[in-house]
């Protein structure tokens, strides 16, 4: 099997484990995405499959061939560092040459690549300025121009643009993953950054406390959060949570009863949580949607859309609303209107969410 | 100086007198080094007179003339290059690949070495059994024991080490990626990083070597072997304890204490001229090696 | 596609969504981790390069630093050359019995402490006053340029001190009795005369080591945050008001740390330019105990009752090193090393 393959991988520190037990097939070509809140482990998690640190237990395979006790420099993979490592006393030819030269390769073909990478990359005419000579983005642009070059079976990646001012981080986001498009090399991404997240990866893995807590797509784990915490991390603002209990039909959440799709029958009186995205609801009803009344607090105006920041029982709820260019029509809402496809169940105890069997 | 327009006069007078009472000290500081110039460049006769105070009194250059001529001067001088080369060379050979180690989160007993090389900072066995291990070695009155002897010691390794400490672990994690080996990361990354740092060791070896009096005192014989600083020794020796050495130059252009003077001149000059490239980094240097967390 | 469902148990997220890592906790139990034996090998096979580069250094400090730690047994001893140190016989404590009743050593001892006291007294205190004039001096260049002189003497040795000071205070040649004749003054043999031993000693101390001694105190000036001084600005301070009110206060941490590190310090007089300086004449006044263990050892070959004169200062000094470690730990919560 091709990519890149994480069998109950562990980490522990002494008796202090921090990874624990992690399964994760990544593809050949594919873009995946750890994310997860610090200390979560992901960046662990990455370095192990770089060789920088030890893996306790488990299997890690890449192109089928088990990498566990292969140092870092045999396992054929490329990383980009956060604070991007390039050495200062270098120019840019050099820091990405490097690699190349410990490896032998011949001078001439270290030129050609070199000079092929910094177009695709638009660093030619920086070949020779020394890394504190450059601005960021630039900086950002040749630590992967030094993993590119290597032309590695895998690219990793640490956070690469958490240095980086808040448009450049967007700009150089698009650039991963056109040059991602481009190249098709299979990638592990690190980021806290769920937007990171959502907008690079093919796949999504969110980590907490050391364990995988969900995989799949965006649109997967956006749509169908497998527990309150993924619902909670993924989103922005994220999904409102709510207690409730499970009636025939739907969920009470204090005086309000909110209608959910699916057979409820079977867990009436459950303590649930319920999960209601910011930008599900909508200020008019209609036939699919039941009602949640709320005290509106403040109205926070983003342009084309606002903020409704707002209370319902002892729950501090935050919802999206369209401005249609004037924010004054809403300062008098007083409830919003709850689509029941839309609405998600997790179990109370666990956070797991609840499928109500269609 | 932008700050002097905004001061009060009484602040005014405060940093008059502060600069006044610094001028005095450095003042004080130098006039040492120019009296032994003045007194390098009088008569013999003048100096003996004592009438030297702050220049030259029959300008002279008798006693340089004198100890050029005298091949054990140059024999010294020699020398005293030899050791600071050379030992100066070894210390780096020595502390630089073992501070890189040091440094090391990875290498087992990190602890334990720490403690073996920092333990001979509070505790050393001291003047005898250091000598006998010499001469058990057969180290005494050879050159190369010089060398080796005093190439190492805990506070460089530990101001190297603590530079390293600091140094992103990315950096050497980059290079591993990229395929280098522990040599590769150092020599590659590490030390062109450092800079600064081997440049201050490398400056406080050549300073202590160059000053090295004591220890080549005590375990070199031979005359053909000893350093500018023993020589410089035998000659002061004679000047304060044989009477007659100076009794019998009274007359003459130059006296022991023109020709002292002189060669002391001879052996300031090298580190006048170090000094402005030390300079640059003792600052910084002596704070690293200080103070740790 | 199915690679990629199997990563929540296989089953479609659409129905029930587990939590993925409990479902592939099935064949756990079935791996056996690698053994501390393997880890191991593993562990030196791949990063044997960083002890290679450790090995000349500890077998040096092994040859020549803790070796002579193990000759220091000849304290105990009745040295001989021609047995060795291991060959020789134990006699005990009988060579410390001597020392303590060597009024030459016992000397020795009282003008260690004595003369560490006045270079505490005088010494310690002139590098800070200095840091503290050279905060306040406005005039960019004239700072650099004075910085740049005071910090030489540092870098001079000791033998070349020593001539300067010879020279200096010689009663026929030198420039100090010269200035003393245009007062009228009859010359002094300053270094034949035991009560003005201390005095220069000390005096050459300070002016080699007060400037270069200022760096850590300037450094540590310049580690105060400006928006103090600002702040005491806005509120009418002036510069000498600032100066007690601000910098030394935050700079007492520094003043503290290197008070302790002087204080263990204690045993370790330069004895390097007592050699140079001192001569028969003076030793009542001057005679320090390495220059006490120099001349039994080295030059009277007695060098079992100086190697138990060593051992008795190296063992004071490293308690008085390590009480000042454990203070200063106590007051900055930082340790010296």
């Amino acid at each position: 099997m091709s990519g890149v393959n994480l069998d109950g991988i562990v980490k522990a520190y002494g008796a202090l484990q921090v990874v624990h037990g992690i399964d994760l097939n990544v593809a050949e070509k594919e873009f995946v995405v750890l994310v997860g809140p610090s200390g979560c482990g992901k960046s662990t998690t990455l370095r192990m499959v770089a060789g920088l640190e030890e893996i306790t237990d488990g299997d890690l395979t890449i192109d089928g061939r088990r990498m566990n006790r292969v140092a870092p420099k045999d396992r054929d993979v490329a990383m980009v560092f956060q604070n991007y490592a390039l050495y200062p006393h270098l120019n840019v030819a050099d820091n990405m040459a490097f690699g190349l030269r410990i490896r032998k390769m011949p001078k001439a073909e270290i030129k050609t690549t070199i000079d092929d990478v910094a177009e695709i990359l638009g660093l030619t005419p920086y070949l020779d300025r020394r890394p504190a000579d450059l601005s960021g983005g630039q900086r950002q642009r040749v630590a992967m121009g030094r993993a590119i070059v290597r032309h590695p079976k895998v690219f990793l990646f640490d956070e690469p643009l958490s240095n980086l001012d808040a448009k450049l981080r967007t700009q150089m986001r698009a650039e991963i993953k056109r040059l991602h498009n481009r190249l098709g090399v299979t990638s592990i991404y690190v980021t806290h950054d769920q937007v990171e997240a959502m907008t690079l990866a093919d796949r999504i893995v969110v980590m907490n406390d050391g364990r995988i807590e969900q995989v799949g797509t965006p649109m997967e784990l956006f749509n169908n959060p497998a527990n309150t915490f993924v619902a909670g991390f993924l989103g922005s603002p994220p999904m409102n949570q709510m207690k409730g209990v499970i009636t025939d039909g739907g969920a009470r959440i204090g005086d309000a009863e909110i209608k959910i799709d699916g057979q409820t029958a079977d867990h009436v009186g459950r303590d649930v949580i319920v999960g209601i995205r910011p930008e599900h609801v909508t200020l008019g009803a209609d036939e699919t949607t039941s009602t949640l009344p709320i005290n509106l607090d403040l109205v926070e105006p983003l342009g084309s859309e606002a903020l409704l920041h707002a209370r319902h029982g002892d729950d501090n709820l935050v919802f999206k609303a369209d401005t249609n260019g004037d924010i004054n029509h809403l300062s008098g809402v007083d409830a919003v209107h709850v689509p029941s496809h839309l609405v998600k169940v997790f179990d109370a105890e666990t956070g797991r969410a609840l499928s109500m069997g269609a | 100086m932008q700050r002097w327009n905004l001061y009060s006069g009484g602040d005014k007078v405060f940093a008059i007198v502060v600069s006044v009472l610094i001028g005095m000290f450095t003042v004080a500081t130098l006039y040492p080094f120019i009296y032994i110039a003045a007194v390098s460049f009088s008569s013999g006769f003048a100096a003996q007179a004592g009438k030297v105070v702050l220049t030259p009194i029959d300008a002279t250059l008798e006693a340089y003339g004198y100890i050029i001529k005298d091949p054990k001067f140059w024999m010294s001088y020699r020398n005293t290059f030899i050791y600071t080369i050379g030992g100066t060379l070894m210390s780096l050979l020595f502390i630089i690949p073992a501070a890189y180690a040091l440094s090391r989160p990875q290498l087992k007993g990190r602890r334990f070495f720490n403690l073996f090389i920092a333990f001979t900072m509070w505790f050393n066995a001291g003047l005898i059994p250091f000598f006998l291990n010499m001469r058990d070695l057969n180290l005494l009155d050879s050159m190369f024991g010089i060398i080796l002897a005093f190439a190492v010691n805990a506070f460089n390794i530990i101001l190297l080490r603590n530079f390293f400490e600091a140094i992103p672990q990315s950096f050497e994690e980059a290079a591993r990626m990229d395929g280098a080996n522990d040599f590769q990361v150092l020599w590659k990354v590490f030390v062109p990083l450092s800079k600064p740092a081997i440049a201050t060791i490398t400056l406080f070896c050549i300073v202590s070597r160059w000053n090295g009096f004591f220890w080549a005192m005590v375990l070199l014989q031979s005359e053909d072997k000893i350093p500018l600083q023993v020589f410089l020794r035998h000659t002061i020796a004679q000047l304060s304890d044989d009477d007659e050495f100076a009794i019998v130059q009274t007359d003459a252009a130059f006296s022991a204490e023109t020709v002292t003077a002189a060669i002391i001149v001879c052996s300031i000059i090298p580190v006048l001229i170090v000094y402005p490239f030390i300079q640059k980094y003792f600052e910084k240097g002596i704070l690293l090696g200080g103070v740790k967390e | 596609m199915s690679d990629r469902n199997s990563d929540v148990g296989g089953i479609p997220i659409e129905e029930v969504v587990v939590e993925a890592s409990e479902a592939v906790r099935k064949d756990k139990q079935t791996r056996t981790p690698d053994s501390t034996w393997v880890r191991t090998f593993d562990h030196f096979r791949r990063e044997w390069q960083i002890y290679a580069m450790l090995l000349p250094t500890i077998i040096w400090f092994l040859v020549f630093l803790y070796k002579p730690m193990y000759g220091l047994q000849i304290a105990f001893k009745d040295y001989s050359i021609f047995r060795g140190a291991a060959g020789s016989p134990w006699i005990g404590f009988e060579h410390f019995e001597t020392l303590f009743n060597n009024d030459q050593f016992i000397r020795a001892v009282k003008n260690t402490i004595t003369i560490s006291f006045y270079n505490l007294l005088f010494g310690f205190p002139a590098p800070i006053i200095l840091a503290l004039m050279f905060n306040e001096v406005l005039h960019a260049t004239y700072k650099r340029t004075a910085q740049t002189i005071v910090y030489l003497p540092h870098f001079i040795s000791s033998v070349i001190i020593a001539g300067i000071v010879i020279t200096a205070f010689s009663p026929t040649v030198g420039v100090i009795n010269t200035i003393m004749g245009w007062f009228g003054l009859d010359p002094i043999y300053f270094l034949t005369q035991p009560e003005w031993f201390r005095p220069i000693f000390v005096g050459t101390g300070i002016w080699q080591e007060a400037g270069f001694g200022s760096i850590v105190f300037l450094a540590a000036i310049a580690g105060v945050n400006p928006s103090l001084y600002e702040s005491a600005v806005v509120d009418g301070a002036n510069r000498w008001q600032m100066m007690w009110k601000i910098t030394i206060p935050s700079i007492l941490p520094t003043i503290l740390i290197m008070l302790i590190i002087r204080i263990g310090n204690v045993m370790e007089v330069s004895f390097e330019l007592v050699i140079l300086l001192y001569q028969p004449a003076t030793y009542e006044t001057a005679d320090v105990v390495n220059t006490w263990v120099y001349r039994q050892g080295l030059q009277s070959g007695q060098y079992d009752l100086a190697a138990a004169a060593g051992l008795f200062n190296a063992v004071v000094a490293f308690t008085l090193v390590m009480t000042a470690n454990t203070l200063s730990r106590r007051f900055s919560r930082t340790s010296l090393w």
